[in-house]
């Protein structure tokens, strides 16, 4: 087993100071791991999220991952960019340029993981939230990534279509060991996917099995 | 009219600007940054007095003075993430007040006014070989950036995990701006410039395409908006700028209506 993101002593404050809202976390997540990340919210699992997308830097301590490519799934509802005017293919094609993946069979291939091939020519606003949580994850498929981050998968997608999205992710992370790492607000799918869930609170953070966490915490809260 | 040299003029400057304007003011326009365009437009005013009061080339004072205020909205953003009106109220002030303290001063040995209207008798040759370069390099620059700018626009999140160097092209990008500004004042004016940018985006925008369909209709109707307000301004002996503005609003209400007339028909017969 490779080590794929380690934190160490890792704070973080948008005002540079106290009160930090991640408050020196530790965790290491494995290749193959597929990891939900739970807790109220505001608690810090976005703000963690955009620490390892390197999107945010720490305020304080460490946080790497050895991953070559990293995927990632946007939430659908942060999405305001919903009329923008791309269609599936364009926006595809501009992203595997960006990745410098020369193959333009990628688009078609990522497409039809996600049976998505039949709307190659649909316009990103006219699909629903299903439909478009299976293109954002083709998108992030594209380059062949070792670790896929995901935003609250299932914000904004219909229960049939939410099935579909799981299905999906644990298979990629039990056939191709691509490590997950999933900000959740969906506490079923979370304990039924998860090998691991990392659970925020206080600035804290706490690994453990789901079969763990059903048994504390969720026991606790009740 | 077109025996007329300066009309010859006019028109060259007019094509380079009917398919700059709507290049740039797409990803204006889908950034929801068009106001930029227009703070921008008004700050080249105070490029265009330098120049003059400098002896020097209006057109060529316009793109360094704007570029920098470009390159200065970018940079303030980063301090004053949340209060991006407030950086265009900045900028406008600095650079109106820039402008009008030099016009007043009565220092300048030449006429302001036609900047701010447009004017077809003021196209110099200099000012076509200047509109030329630029409108060339901005072209090609933005051919280059294209991937990396429709996704800076689009996702920018995803841009910056992508490895794009979203800080870095948004600099590239104000120049690109300021470049447009400064090969339009000439014809268009800078009143009304920011409806050059913004307008036939807009009325693209109603056709409900993809991003290439898109622009290619913006350039389509940037052409239509530009040329038969420049020809009928002529005929009207009135300012083109103010007229080509007309135009593109007329242009866009008669697309929205057109769509919504072809919509209910559409329903009806279904």
């Amino acid at each position: 087993m490779f080590l794929t993101i380690q934190a160490k002593g890792l704070y973080f404050s948008y005002t540079v100071s106290a009160p930090y809202i991640l408050d020196g976390i530790d965790f290491e997540i494995k290749d193959g791991d597929y990891i939900s990340i739970l807790g109220e919210n505001g608690c810090g699992k976005s703000t963690l999220m955009k620490l390892i997308l390197k999107l945010l830097k720490p305020t304080k301590g460490t946080i790497v991952t050895n991953a070559d490519h990293i995927g990632y799934v946007p939430q659908k509802n942060d999405f305001s960019n919903a009329n923008f005017p791309i269609t599936v293919y364009e926006m595809l094609n501009a992203y595997r340029r960006l990745l410098k993946i020369k193959n333009k069979e990628a688009i078609l291939e990522v497409l039809d993981r996600v049976g998505m091939n039949p709307f190659m020519d649909s316009l990103m606003g006219t699909l629903s939230g299903g439909q478009c949580q299976k293109i954002f994850i083709a998108r992030a498929l594209m380059g062949k990534p070792d670790l896929l981050i995901l935003d609250e998968p299932s914000t904004g997608v219909d229960i049939g279509s939410q099935k579909e999205v799981y299905r999906f992710l644990k298979e990629i992370n039990k056939k191709n060991g691509i490590t997950i790492v999933s900000v959740e607000h969906n506490l079923d799918a979370a304990i039924s996917n998860s090998t691991l869930i990392y659970h925020l609170s206080g600035g804290k953070g706490h690994l453990c099995t789901p079969e763990k966490y059903t048994a504390e915490f969720l026991k606790n809260e009740q | 009219m077109l025996n007329y040299s300066f009309m010859q003029n006019a028109l060259f400057v007019s094509v380079f600007i009917s398919i700059l304007c709507p290049c740039i003011g797409i990803f204006l326009v889908l950034r929801r940054y068009s106001m930029i365009g227009d703070t921008l437009s008004h700050a080249s005013l105070a490029g265009i007095t330098i120049g003059l009061l400098c002896d020097q080339s209006p057109v060529l004072g316009a793109f360094i003075f704007t570029s920098i205020c470009g390159a200065l909205i970018e940079f303030l953003r980063t301090y004053l993430k949340k209060y991006t009106d407030l950086i265009l109220t900045i900028v406008l002030s600095l650079s109106v007040g820039i402008a009008i303290t030099i016009i007043s001063s009565g220092k300048l040995h030449a006429n302001a006014d036609s900047f701010l209207f447009g004017s077809v008798l003021t196209v110099t040759e200099f000012d076509m070989i200047t509109v030329l370069v630029l409108s060339m390099i901005s072209v090609l620059t933005l051919i280059f950036l294209y991937n990396q700018m429709l996704y800076i626009a689009y996702d920018e999140e995803a841009a910056k995990i992508a490895g794009v160097k979203v800080k870095l092209i948004n600099y590239v990008f104000s120049i690109l701006v300021a470049s447009a500004i400064s090969v339009s004042i000439r014809i268009v004016g800078v009143l009304v410039l920011s409806s050059m940018i913004a307008l036939p985006v807009a009325t693209a925008l109603q056709l409900g395409k993809g991003f290439k369909l898109t622009l290619a209709f913006s350039i389509v109707f940037s052409v239509v908006d530009i040329l038969s307000g420049l020809f009928i301004s002529y005929d009207l002996n009135v300012a083109p700028g103010g007229f080509t503005a007309l135009v593109s609003v007329v242009v866009l209400v008669v697309v929205i209506l057109v769509r919504r007339i072809a919509s209910q028909v559409k329903i009806k017969t279904s």
